[in-house]
């Protein structure tokens, strides 16, 4: 150490001048250290939770879903057939039509698809809704008519299973997959027998062949598979009658012009995942924004606490930085020692923060916490990127060295005479 | 250019315009020869700090030119000049600007770190001899701070010294000791002169310390006026 300084002038001046100002440089270095831990913090557990959801989704939902975009309520014929400025057309009870939802040629297009190159996997999908019923409770659910093995191939199912087997889907003719929390409310178990009814009267005597936890509320509490047979059979339809077409691309990046290209070519909607979840990613920007305003305005607090302390040290050395100046230290090296001054402070607040927000990091997301909300996880899941680390810490010290430039420069500027002179 | 004077001045006029405009050096020309000890007398306020700062190119705002050792001073660039006040002058002020937390061997070698081209050993041994030339080695480890007030005043010396400085610039730097520390600085300034054939110039109100000068320049209300002659400190009315 002693050596060290010994060389060094300009450094021994600096931590001279820090030590001299213990108490303020420590709030000065904790400011900093705050705001690192926060960033880290922050950013960790924001996008942890935002990563593992969108890993959720891009498992769960399609890349690309194609489906009959249905206009629930169509325009009035007679509208379309009068002018309506001086008349006044009422047609009442006039019913969306059933028939529209399905997609037609829906197999043809499946097969045209699963030519293409760029697609890794492609499922026909059939969807509707229905009673489940268990001996006295009964629970609404969403019945997914699938292929299950190409359901599979899309969305990983088998990792889902907490039990049962998914091969026993095509095995037997009448197995069913319930979520998780729908098993629960019903109370069945693997291999019990339950009854589904379809809001056209049929009913199915069908056997729980798997449960399946994908760690989303939403789809464990009505998620049903059943196979898509099972589903025509339901609905009264015939062995062609599809709704939707979901399909896995290689390249999940390149979903939205594959999107586009599809809906043009085959004329039904086709959307991508990012669309089909635009408002979850309307939310995780709000929050990376909210977030950042925080951040952003700790650090220009701590950048302040920065400023202050050169700023009293600078008038209080006043006479030595003119002695300096006057014995042939340039301006450059006035700036310099009141810059390495605050990058001191900047860079050990912003390692103590870093090593603070990793432990906090840590910390936490050792908490059992069983959150059952939006997605269901059991701890909080924090986002380690070592990215983060270095964006807060070279953010910490950006902000610093900029809230000690204005000191340093203007104690450069310092004329010696004047203050030679004033003594 | 008479390679004896290693300061020459011509025609150099200072203006402050703040409060009043007011021509605080009017029309100042003059020469130092090396190793002359050259002492600046004149009533408060009649210009010599301001001189001072002007010769000894702190100040390098006037109108005229400052020639030291054959340079320029205007021509030169802000860092040249700082480079070049490093290596050419040493100040002694009235008041001893020592760095407080540092100790006095780390105040004497200050100037030689920014200088550089020794090696730490070098610098040390240098400085080390310097503190021995003005009786205060054995202070060298003390901090600054804990130094008395002519211990200081010597230590500010000996860092004015160690870079082998062309001239000494003072002021008043006696103005703040009492009789016996005066004559031990003014010694001290003496033996510089007479061992080491230092320039030195330096501004006082001391008249022991005229007495010892090879030369006498007196200033009144910004001017020369009679060099030579031992002033007398009956102080003028101010203008
Ligand atoms: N920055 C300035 N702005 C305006 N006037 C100044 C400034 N500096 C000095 N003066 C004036 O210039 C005059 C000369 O000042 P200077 O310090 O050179 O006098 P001096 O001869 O050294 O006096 P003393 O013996 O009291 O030290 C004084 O009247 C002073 O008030
Ligand atoms: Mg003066």
């Amino acid at each position: 150490m002693k050596q060290f300084f010994a060389q060094r002038p300009l450094l021994r001046i600096a931590w001279v001048h820090l030590f001299s100002k213990k108490r303020q440089t420590i709030v000065a270095m904790l400011g900093v250290m705050f705001g690192v831990t926060v960033f880290i913090f922050q950013a960790g557990l924001l996008t942890g939770l935002q990563t593992y959801f969108i890993e959720k989704t891009v498992n769960t939902t399609a890349h690309l879903h194609i489906f009959n975009d249905v206009r629930t309520s169509r325009p009035q014929v007679l509208d379309l057939n009068s002018d309506t400025s001086s008349t006044w057309n009422v047609v009442r009870n006039q019913k969306p039509r059933d028939e529209e939802r399905r997609l037609r040629n829906g197999y043809q297009i499946l097969r045209d698809i699963e030519r293409d190159p760029r697609v890794e996997g492609v499922a026909p999908y059939l969807g509707l809704q229905g009673i489940l019923r268990y001996g006295m409770s009964q629970q609404a659910a969403t019945l997914a008519g699938v292929e299950i093995l190409r359901e599979d191939q899309l969305f990983h199912i088998k990792d889902n299973l907490v039990s049962g087997q998914l091969q026993r889907m095509e095995t037997l003719p009448n197995g069913i997959i319930l979520g998780f929390g729908l098993a629960d409310k019903l109370g069945v178990r693997l291999d019990d027998n339950i009854t589904v009814i379809s809001s056209k009267g049929v009913a199915l005597e069908m056997k729980v062949v798997g449960i399946s936890k994908t760690g989303i509320t939403l789809q464990d509490n009505t998620r049903a598979y059943v196979s898509i047979r099972n589903a025509q059979r339901l609905l009264q339809q015939s062995a062609a009658y599809i709704t939707d077409i979901n399909v896995r691309l290689r390249d999940v990046d390149i979903a939205q012009s594959v999107a586009t290209e599809y809906s043009s070519l085959y004329r039904y909607k086709a959307e991508d995942w990012k669309a089909a979840n635009a408002n979850i990613f309307g939310i995780f920007r709000i929050q990376n924004l909210t977030v950042s305003f925080v951040i952003i305005s700790i650090l220009v607090v701590s950048g302040f606490g920065i400023f202050n302390i050169l700023m009293t040290i600078i008038y209080e050395k006043m006479p030595d930085i003119a002695i300096l100046k006057a014995m042939g230290y340039r301006d450059g090296d006035i700036r310099v020692i009141f810059l390495i001054e605050s990058i001191a402070i900047g860079s050990t607040g912003g390692l103590l923060g870093l090593l603070l927000g990793f432990i906090a990091s840590k910390i936490v997301g050792m908490i059992p916490l069983n959150i059952q909300g939006f997605v269901s996880v059991q701890y909080l899941i924090i986002n380690f990127n070592p990215l983060f680390y270095l964006a807060a810490f070279c953010f910490a010290l950006t902000a610093t060295t900029v809230a000690g430039y204005f000191p340093a420069r203007k104690a450069a500027r310092f004329d010696p005479v004047e203050i030679i002179r004033s003594r | 250019m008479s390679t004896k004077s290693i300061i020459q001045a011509s025609h150099v006029t200072k203006t402050f315009t703040e409060p009043v405009e007011f021509k605080v050096l009017n029309d100042i020309s003059l020469d130092v020869e090396r190793g002359e000890f050259v002492v600046l007398v004149g009533p408060s306020g009649s210009g010599k700090t301001t001189l001072m700062y002007t010769l000894s190119t702190l100040d390098t705002v006037y109108d005229g030119s400052i020639t030291i050792d054959g340079v320029d001073i205007k021509s030169l660039t802000k860092n040249a000049l700082a480079d070049f006040r490093n290596s050419m002058i040493g100040f002694v002020f009235q008041f001893h600007y020592l760095l407080p937390d540092f100790t006095v061997l780390q105040n004497v070698m200050l100037p030689a770190q920014r200088k550089g081209g020794l090696t730490q050993d070098e610098m040390e041994d240098r400085a080390m001899k310097t503190l021995a030339l003005l009786g205060v080695a054995d202070q060298a480890m003390k901090r600054s701070s804990k130094l008395s007030g002519g211990q200081q005043q010597r230590v500010a010396i000996a860092r004015a010294l160690i870079n082998d400085p062309k001239i000494i610039f003072g002021d008043e730097p006696t103005g703040n000791l009492d009789t016996k520390n005066t004559s031990m600085v003014l010694d001290i300034l003496n033996d510089l002169k007479t061992e080491y054939h230092q320039t030195i110039l330096m501004v006082t109100h001391d008249v022991e310390f005229a007495k010892r000068a090879d030369r006498v320049i007196s200033i009144r209300d910004g001017r020369i006026v009679d060099t030579e002659e031992h002033y007398s400190p009956i102080p003028a009315v101010r203008p």
